[in-house]
């Protein structure tokens, strides 16, 4: 018997577990369905791809010992280098055009008083439901030599030539990406703007910061987080697109999303096309993780406003 | 221009829409004062002040720092720093990085900033917490940051927007006697918004009580308490009895109030004969106890509620005869009465006050309940 | 803190570039002419009698509808009792479980798309609607769990725990409790869920059999000649969602106006907690 009484531990099972609101069988157990159906249908999917990169491809099957080969061609291949670079200029451009523009606008609809905002919200949600199919019609239409732009233009006699420099191009595609994706980085960004509450901004006005200044140190550091978060959704989704490169880019800027979707349902080299996309993919988690340790070592990513 | 005052706000109103939030106030406050700005909500206090930092322009009237007119002029673009209702630190920086914000975009060297941040901060008694993160900080720690934050750019105008009121009773009390320290050690001049009149006696050289966007009444704290210019401002300022009475002798030192049936001498400047009301305050309030006989010349009532308050007690009591409530304070460990005793109320000619009222006006408006007044360009937000 | 001039234009100018692409569409459906360049010839309603003549757009439109519906009706389930299981739990599954339900919106069309179409070769399962379905309920999945989440932990706790103290179980606080609340939001995520099947083409793209969704269709259109016919269905497939989405806003804000009195677009939209 020890000469000094122990003290009483806080023993876990007196300790109250916390509170399990509603149900009182594991509430988790009813995510089962659904996490059984994305592991059926996206996880399993999505290994069985990652296994045909690890193949040998030929006319739309895939066959013999897993070997590093395909990886090998895409890393020495020019072709690929071409087409990465292309998607990256492209992916950066989008993702940073959606970015800038959506800056003002989600700040007007977080701080103004106006009645609009209302209509206006209205409109950015309501275009978010446009189909991608329709978009893309949508700029063929407009930027093309017999388009609505230059038929306009020549219609009032401003051009005599039609401007070919609209479409089948870089711009056009870009163009064509961030019309899809502004709507949705708006609202993020608005979103993360809701704590950011006036007295925060009228604060750094008192201490003298005009609004350049409010924008670089106080605006900017709380969005950080959101607008990092767009940047890698447009990013990902731009550099990844097959359609508008296919229709609206020229033959200078085919990417590399056009490059998997043809070795798929063109050359039927499965294995190569499934390589290629996850070196795509594993350079895509490259980003996520550059910019999520960047936030963290910035500490930007978890604000916690006062409210 | 030394002979100007530090601030002054000259015929300004502001309307929000149809709303008028201030009807042409002019106030003029002297280098290294205290003003209080007191009154209920909405009646357009924080809205003058959010106009002196310059956050609203005002519908018509002029504001004058040092003589200098800075109507025009954004708020970052003026000589005042405010501290807010919310402390409103800014989260992705830590202490350092906050205080040190007005230095950082005024472009001070970095060494600069460390000292004066680190005066700043032992002028808030918070020496040593250049790296904590707001998220650390109790609500108290925040606000003085925030004082700090807005002290070390050496303003010559600090406003506040009621900063204690989000905070408990007992760290606002703590704050109070910081607040005048602070106040002492700067010789800035401060601009202070609140509710609390309690607050505002305690803290302030001079007090504009402000009610519906006009400036009922402007003085030094026992100036607004002793001898109020109106009913509004003796109800708001302390609590008040205010009874219907009629001046039956007017004296210059001394007249004559008669209430019921009773007459009483009131020691106050020559009023005039006719009604008036009066107001009594709780703690001037003598009750005796006894028979109507054996207490002559005193109000007869009946002890409604007693109420135990560690420093004292309260009682409200009846007078059936007027049928008017009456509050009482008073000082000792048990009170004296039980409800339902009867007791004559009196008091005292020099601790009471008159004022105007109008023939047939009975009833005194009731006292308006003061509530932290909500930022409206917040309540939009 | 009101924004300045500066940004109010710019919002102007944004709102103007989202829309006026779309418009142009409509516009050149109402053609007289087949052309879809300026100047414009006069309005006629030709190429809707066309479009509604033609037995493969019905054809598409149908196909697209039963996809849609079927995906909105499974996913509601799937989506709700994960929402509500995951919002009432604090098992150290949540975060994982959390990276599976958003993982569908982070990886690209592309990805989704053939790594169905290599599941349903291997499987040796033919594409047709069956397949589009499936992809469709991966691709809407997070978009609902989003938003029934949202809902699901802004209601008050305490009213299920009352529920619990007067002795009703698991499913009749559902039933009674909760369902009651939150199926505007329910409704409405559902509503989404359709709509987004509904335009769906990157991912359709590659698991679609010999049924054509009404996209696939106009994309196939797109191959043959460009008239304003695909302007046309382009339209009533923009009207229809828009109308979809119109519908579901009504219903949501007067969901949320019958519970709190008062409504926040945002909070409907499910992309900020209310305050």
């Amino acid at each position: 018997m020890s000469a000094v009484a122990e003290p009483p531990a806080a023993s876990p099972a007196r300790a109250p577990a916390p509170r399990e609101r509603g149900l009182r069988l594991g509430p988790v157990l009813l995510t089962l369905p659904a996490a059984l159906t994305l592991l059926l249908f996206l996880i399993a999917p999505l290994a069985a791809f990652a296994v045909y990169s690890f193949l040998t491809g030929s006319l739309y099957e895939v066959s013999g010992p897993l070997t590093l080969e395909n990886y090998r061609e895409i890393a020495q291949s020019e072709l690929n280098r071409k087409l990465a670079r292309n998607s990256l200029i492209v992916g950066l451009l989008a993702a940073g055009s959606s970015v800038v523009i959506a800056l003002p606008i989600a700040y007007w609809l977080r701080y103004t008083t106006s009645r609009t905002k209302t209509l206006v919200l209205f409109l950015i949600v309501a275009s978010f439901l446009a189909s991608y199919l329709v978009r893309i019609y949508a700029w063929r239409t407009i930027l093309g030599a017999e388009g609505v732009i230059n038929s306009g233009l020549g219609a009032l006699g401003i051009v005599d030539e039609p401007l070919t420099f609209l479409v089948f191009n870089r711009f056009a595609v870009t163009l064509a990406l961030v019309h899809i994706y502004l709507p949705y980085v708006i609202l993020v960004i608005y979103a993360g703007l809701g704590p950011l509450q006036p007295a925060y901004l009228e604060a750094a006005q008192d201490l003298g910061a005009g609004w350049v200044q409010r924008w670089r140190r106080v605006v900017l550091p709380a969005v950080a987080a959101p607008v990092g978060s767009a940047l890698l959704f447009v990013f990902v989704l731009s550099a990844a697109d097959y359609v508008t490169p296919q229709f609206l880019g020229g033959t200078a800027s085919v990417m590399i999303g056009v490059q998997v979707q043809v070795a798929f349902q063109g050359t039927g080299d499965y294995a190569g096309g499934a390589a290629i996309s996850f070196a795509l993919l594993a350079g895509f988690l490259v980003c996520y993780g550059l910019v999520a340790l960047g936030l963290r070592l910035a500490r930007l990513d978890r604000l916690r406003f006062a409210s | 221009m030394s002979g100007d005052p530090r601030v002054r706000i000259e015929g300004v109103s502001h309307r929000y829409g149809a709303v008028a939030a201030l009807e042409d106030v002019s106030l003029d406050i002297a280098d290294g004062e205290f003003v209080t700005l007191l009154g209920p909500s909405g009646c357009g206090k924080t809205t003058l002040l959010r106009i002196v930092a310059g956050f609203e322009r005002p519908s018509a009237g002029r504001v004058l720092l040092a003589g200098e007119d800075v109507t025009g002029r954004p708020a970052h673009k003026r000589a005042t720093n405010m501290v807010f209702q919310r402390p409103t630190l800014f989260p992705h920086l830590d202490v350092f990085a906050n205080v040190a914000f007005g230095l950082q975009v005024a472009g001070v060297g970095k060494a600069d900033q460390r000292a004066r941040v680190r005066e700043a901060l032992e002028l808030v008694r918070l020496e040593g917490y250049e790296r904590r993160r707001s998220h650390e900080l109790s609500g108290g720690q925040m606000q003085r940051i925030a004082l700090a934050r807005a002290l070390v750019n050496r303003p010559k105008v600090l406003l506040l927007d009621e900063p204690l009121s989000a905070l408990d009773l007992k760290i606002r009390l703590d704050m109070e006697v910081e607040l005048r320290r602070v106040h002492r050690e700067t010789g800035a001049t401060f601009v202070y918004v609140t509710h609390d009149q309690r607050e505002a006696m305690a803290l302030s050289d001079r007090i504009a009580v402000m009610n519906a966007g006009r400036i009922e009444q402007i003085g030094a704290p026992t100036d607004v308490y002793r001898r109020p210019t109106s009913v509004f401002a003796a109800q708001f300022v302390g609590d008040a009895n205010v009874l219907p009475v009629d001046v039956v002798e007017a004296g210059d030192e001394e007249s004559t109030v008669r209430l019921g049936d009773t007459r009483h001498k009131v020691r106050c400047p020559r009023p005039q004969p006719g009604p008036a009301w009066l107001v009594l305050r709780p703690e001037a309030v003598e009750m005796r106890a006894g028979t109507p006989d054996e207490t002559p010349g005193t109000l007869r009532g009946i002890v409604r509620d007693v109420a135990f308050r560690g420093t004292g007690f309260g009682c409200r009591i009846e007078l059936p005869a007027l049928g008017a409530q009456v509050k009482a304070e008073g000082r000792g460990a048990t009170p004296p009465f039980d409800v339902d005793d009867e007791v004559g109320i009196d008091w005292r000619p020099e601790s009471c006050w008159l004022l105007p009222r109008e023939r047939g006006d009975d009833t005194p408006p009731p006292p308006v309940t003061s509530e932290p007044e909500s930022d409206p360009a917040q309540a939009r937000a | 803190m009101s924004p300045g001039r500066f940004t109010g234009l710019v919002t102007v100018a944004g709102m103007l570039f989202l829309w006026l692409p779309l418009l142009v569409v409509v516009l050149f459906s109402l053609h007289t002419t087949a052309s879809l360049s300026f100047p414009f010839d006069g309005f006629s309603l030709r190429w809707y009698e066309r479009i509604s003549e033609s037995p493969e757009v019905r054809a598409a439109a149908r196909n697209s509808l039963v996809v849609a519906t079927s995906t909105a009706l499974v996913t509601l389930v799937l989506a709700t009792l994960a929402a509500y299981g995951m919002s009432r739990s604090r098992s150290r599954w949540r975060a994982p479980l959390s990276l599976l339900f958003f993982l569908p919106i982070t990886l690209p069309g592309l990805f989704i798309g053939i790594a169905l179409l290599i599941a349903f070769s291997r499987l040796e399962y033919s594409l047709s609607l069956v397949t589009v379905t499936v992809a469709h309920l991966v691709y809407v999945f997070p978009f609902f769990f989003l938003l029934a989440r949202a809902a699901l932990e802004r209601l008050d706790p305490a009213l299920e725990e009352a529920a619990a103290d007067l002795g009703a179980t698991g499913w009749t606080i559902f039933r009674r409790v909760t369902l009651p609340q939150v199926w505007p939001v329910l409704v409405g995520a559902a509503c989404l869920a359709f709509a987004l099947s509904f335009d769906e083409f990157i991912i359709t793209f590659f698991v679609v059999g010999p049924d054509p969704t009404l996209p696939l269709f106009i994309w196939s259109s797109l191959r043959r000649t460009i008239d304003p016919s695909i302007n046309a269905i382009s339209t009533l497939l923009l009207a229809f969602t828009v109308l979809l989405f119109v519908v579901t806003f009504a219903l949501t804000s007067w969901g949320e106006r019958r519970r709190r009195g008062t409504v926040d677009p945002l909070v409907l939209t499910g992309a900020q907690e209310p305050r």
